[in-house]
């Protein structure tokens, strides 16, 4: 009996071998961190108060353009991922 | 299925077929009455018989089962392989829309860095400490303090 047993769980061993490869990152771009904002001089002139918030405006948008860039690229995966069933 | 692996199919194809056959000849052995022994052996053979229906039936089941399944891994890895190739283009499109932007954003830095080394320092000497509009420290702290990441 406990061999019939034994051969009917052989049915029970089948395994998928389908994986699924983790997506890749959009680009060096996007790995690379945010950097640290400038900050000012304590004898700062007024061109320099102007460069540095422009230079600080910059470093915003592209931390904002790489933010997004990961908001889409994990909807895109997410939709890809979740048309493969 | 380990047994599916190294068999082929028509072993176990065979094993019912023979099933079939022996448990159809075990009824018939009556009328070979000129092999006399043979009718003694008729219950081991319909024994043999149906453990050959069962054993061939099960693996049959399993033949179907496992080519279902080997059909649907095939499914699934054309299905993963097309998504990987969605993914991949994605990312590119990702990739070349974010080089773009921080391109506009470094571009439109570096005009407002000159306009501002054109523009903006004329006004340096009347804003600096002792001018008419100096610009207090506390301004400064401010703006320091605002840039500071949070620890």
């Amino acid at each position: 009996m406990k061999y019939i047993l034994l051969l009917l769980m052989i049915g029970c061993s089948t395994t998928v071998p389908v994986t699924v490869k983790f997506p890749e990152a959009p680009g060096n771009v996007a790995m690379t961190a945010c950097p640290q904002l400038q900050k000012l001089a304590e004898d700062a002139k007024l061109s320099d108060i102007s460069k540095t918030v422009s230079v600080n405006y910059g470093t915003y948008y592209e931390c904002a353009i790489k933010t997004d860039a990961w908001i889409e690229w994990y909807q895109k995966q997410k939709h890809i991922f979740e048309s493969v069933k | 299925m380990w047994m599916l692996q190294w068999l082929p199919n028509w072993i176990f194809y065979a094993v019912l077929l023979a099933g079939v056959f022996g448990l159809v000849a075990s009824y018939l052995i009556r009328f070979l009455s000129f092999i006399p022994f043979l009718y003694v052996y008729k219950t081991p053979i319909q024994l043999g018989s149906i453990v050959a229906i069962v054993i061939g039936t099960f693996m049959a089941g399993a033949i179907y089962d496992n080519d279902a399944w080997e059909a649907r891994v095939k499914e699934m890895e054309e299905k993963v392989a097309a998504a990987e190739v969605q993914s991949k283009e994605e990312n590119i499109k990702i990739v070349e829309k974010v080089v773009n932007k921080v391109q506009i954003v470094k571009t439109r830095g570096q005009d407002i860095v000159k306009y501002v080394d054109r523009e903006v320092v004329k006004y340096d000497t009347k804003f600096a400490p002792g001018g008419i509009c100096e610009i207090p420290k506390e301004f400064i702290k401010a703006h320091n303090d605002a840039a500071e990441a949070p620890k």
